[in-house]
């Protein structure tokens, strides 16, 4: 099953290249060059994981990630920077984030870090659909 | 480079410090984000070799599209460099004639990922005379830079700051409110002219 995964990132030449990367390992993959087209992507459609740049213009990361987990807590994102300080990784981890990783990154552990994100959500979905047979059952009183 | 790195006179070493920290801060942050269009363009051409070995076709137009991407990436760390120097060598000397119009280029040039981030834009308006100074270029650049600091977080999101260079004097045009700036300004030789209207900051360097 192939990944749907969302970058966010203001530099168009690497949301070009990582896009080609991702699809050539079987993602599908969206971009967004700023954090509000970003949002408006991430609220039409569903996806395993957003990846997402630390400083953007009109707004950085972790305004984003906050806006992104408030509404769907379950989505999971991943934090790409060109600098990270402690700081940064304590309050990404600290809002949700499932982990943040600099500038280069080396696309191999970028990818496992997706899949990771897909297997949680499909965990997550798992136990969702598990919690509504269980109501439905109760209800119906089988 | 000479030896004398004597600090830059009439810049508190506090204020010298932040500017080159700031500086640096941005500039090695713009560095990585090159170094990450590359690196993967790098990765690219892995992938597309991997492809061919496994009998995939090489189109020969996706390798030149990736050769230009990193042409141009090489072009602009270059560029970044090239104003990293300068900025570096303007410790150099104590006191030199300063061009007040290629002093507001640089620093416009090094703070123009910061205004990036504010998505205002950095214009300098070029004097019709020369406008020099007799200072020590560093001090200049470092008061320049505080100043434009405190402009850009005056200014709207999405507008235009302009740098103006006067006989021993720059004008910072294009603040939309005063509020935030005076608490800065305390240390600084400067004066903010037109309240309510236009507000400008000017810094006074005679």
């Amino acid at each position: 099953m192939s990944e749907k995964i969302l970058f966010i990132d203001d530099e168009k030449d690497f949301l070009e290249v990582m896009s080609e990367r991702m699809t050539a390992r079987n993602m599908k993959v969206s971009t967004a060059a700023s954090a509000k087209e970003g949002l408006t992507i991430a609220a039409e459609g569903s996806f395993d994981a957003v990846i997402l740049d630390l400083a953007m213009p009109e707004m950085n990361g972790i305004e984003v990630l906050k806006i992104l987990k408030e509404k769907n807590p379950d989505l999971e994102v991943i934090l790409l920077t060109g600098h990270a300080t402690v700081k940064d990784g304590i309050e990404a981890m600290k809002l949700g984030a499932l982990d943040l990783l600099e500038k280069p990154a080396d696309i191999n552990a970028l990818t496992e870090k997706i899949r990771a994100a897909q297997a949680k959500k499909m965990v997550i979905v798992e136990k969702k659909s598990e919690e509504m047979v269980k109501k439905i059952m109760a209800t119906k009183g089988w | 480079m000479t030896d004398n790195l004597t600090p830059a006179p009439s810049v508190p070493g506090e204020t010298g410090l932040r500017y080159v920290a700031r500086v640096t801060a941005s500039m090695s942050h713009e560095m990585k984000n090159v170094l990450a269009i590359i690196n993967e363009n790098c990765g690219l051409l892995e992938d597309l070799s991997f492809a061919a070995k496994k009998g995939a076709p090489i189109e020969p137009d996706r390798l030149d599209r990736t050769c230009r991407q990193m042409a141009k990436q090489i072009e602009r760390a270059d560029s970044i460099l090239k104003t990293m120097s300068r900025y570096a060598h303007s410790f150099d000397h104590p006191e030199e004639p300063v061009d007040l119009h290629d002093l507001c280029q640089l620093v416009a040039t090094l703070a123009g990922r910061l205004a990036a981030m504010r998505r205002i834009t950095l214009m300098v308006e070029k004097p019709e005379a020369p406008c020099m100074v007799h200072k020590h270029p560093f001090a200049l650049q470092a008061l320049l830079w505080q100043c434009l600091e405190l402009a850009i977080v005056a200014a709207s999101e999405g507008s235009t700051l302009t740098l103006i260079p006067q006989a021993a004097a720059v004008t910072i045009a294009g603040i939309d409110r005063i509020e935030g700036l005076n608490g800065g300004m305390s240390s600084l030789p400067a004066t903010i002219t037109g309240e309510g209207t236009s507000p400008r900051l000017t810094l006074h360097l005679a």
